[in-house]
């Protein structure tokens, strides 16, 4: 997903001690690569191959080099690099701007950044930054919540006890991290982390009761930022259709990543909370490798077929 | 319409007998219908409507089972059921 400089700017300006130098105007430009380039290459006059697609990054190598041309050369340099459509420049270590640059970015439409920090640890904190930003994300129906560290999903159709059952689950001490609706993105490491659109946040809908917000009532225990998804469970009504035995478990595809699924049938008194509790759990013993019902229909054809072997 | 009681014997054909797959759909089949419904082995005798009870018979490929269902609509439960015996419970 292609950004601009002005969602790294929204984004990073308070983490990453950000400060605009010239070209303000120019921060709707977008960031075509989604990465960063030492220009230091570039300034010694080699452009053949010059990644003039990412953020540039001038950092003590960069100023160090520009000291050592002669007047005439730095401007020739700074121009030949301008000259590259390059979307954005970041200068870090606060140090003074380069004589030239200033009318440079307003010719050359480039916004020009500068922050305080060292160049290896700004580069490590734009680059977890920039992730974020370029991950794919979408916004899908669901509530979301952190069972002992597995992140459950929760979907189902209006009025069948989505809220009911999260807020069951805050009462046994989990956590919320969003109600109905809930904002995912998908990591580098191939995980979907969902979290809670900003306005609506830690609030849900209980019916008969309207709107409340969970760490008020409940306490800041209560809630999650964001959590990584673990497992989806579809609340629906009975259908007999249900999996019985969980040995070929279903999934659903979120941003090109399968997620099991798992569908409960909800019944009047059935406890929903409990069940969800343990399929959290089940689905956290499946991730270290047991899977119960693998095992069990395994130890049973191990049993039927040495069977058929004995029988002749 | 009155109460009937239906006893048949089938033979468990497919590849590795009665594990969960074939388990499950027994119970689905068993689940829609009112009737009783058992299958006995061995003098064995669990309820159709159980899968760990079903997984528990020892269902060896080429055993005979013995199915009874009892109750209103004990005849299409039965050939629900027949239909999943004679066609290996759909394995190869």
């Amino acid at each position: 997903m292609a950004i601009t400089v002005k969602e790294l700017w929204e984004e990073g300006a308070e983490r990453l001690s950000l400060r605009i130098i010239a070209g303000e105007k120019y921060l709707e430009n977008s960031l075509p690569e989604i990465a960063m380039n030492r220009p230091g290459l570039a300034l010694t006059g080699f452009f053949q191959y010059f990644a003039n697609q990412r953020l540039q990054i001038f950092g003590l190598a960069e100023f160090t080099y520009l000291k050592s041309l002669s007047v005439q050369k730095k401007e020739q340099r700074l121009r030949q690099l301008f000259e590259q459509k390059i979307p954005c420049i970041i200068i870090t270590r606060n140090r003074r701007v380069p004589k030239g640059i200033t009318e440079l970015a307003e010719e050359f439409k480039v916004p020009v950044i500068q922050t305080p920090m060292v160049t290896m640890n700004f580069v490590n904190e734009c680059t977890v930054l920039l992730e974020k930003l370029a991950a794919p994300r979408k916004r899908i129906q669901g509530t979301m919540m952190e069972v002992m560290g597995i992140g459950v999903l929760l979907r189902g159709d209006p009025g069948i006890g989505k809220s009911e059952t999260a807020l069951s689950l805050i009462e046994r001490g989990y956590s919320l991290v969003s109600d109905d609706v809930t904002e995912i993105r998908r990591t580098s490491r191939g995980r979907i982390v969902c979290w809670a659109n900003e306005v609506t946040r830690y609030h849900m809908e209980i019916r008969g009761l309207g709107i409340i917000h969970v760490p008020s009532l409940f306490g800041v225990a209560s809630i999650r930022r964001e959590t990584e998804l673990d497992v989806v469970i579809d609340l629906k009504k009975p259908t007999g259709e249900e999996d019985r035995t969980g040995v070929h478990p279903e999934t659903v595809t979120f941003l090109e990543l399968e997620i099991p699924c798992i569908t409960l049938p909800v019944r009047s008194g059935r406890d929903m909370a409990n069940i969800v509790e343990v399929a959290a759990l089940n689905q956290k013993l499946k991730e270290l490798g047991h899977d119960a019902a693998k095992e069990l229909d395994d130890k049973i054809i191990s049993r039927l077929t040495k069977g058929r072997v004995r029988r002749g | 319409m009155a109460e009937i009681e239906i006893i048949k014997n089938f033979k468990v054909m497919n590849e590795y007998g009665i594990h969960a797959r074939p388990a499950a759909l027994l119970v689905k089949a068993a689940g829609k219908y009112s009737c009783d419904i058992f299958i006995e082995k061995d003098g064995n005798k669990v309820s159709c409507k159980s899968i760990l009870g079903l997984m528990t018979i020892e269902g060896f490929p080429g055993s005979i089972m013995q199915v009874s269902a009892l109750g209103e609509d004990a005849q299409d439960a039965m050939a629900e059921i027949e239909e999943l015996f004679v066609n290996k419970f759909y394995e190869d």
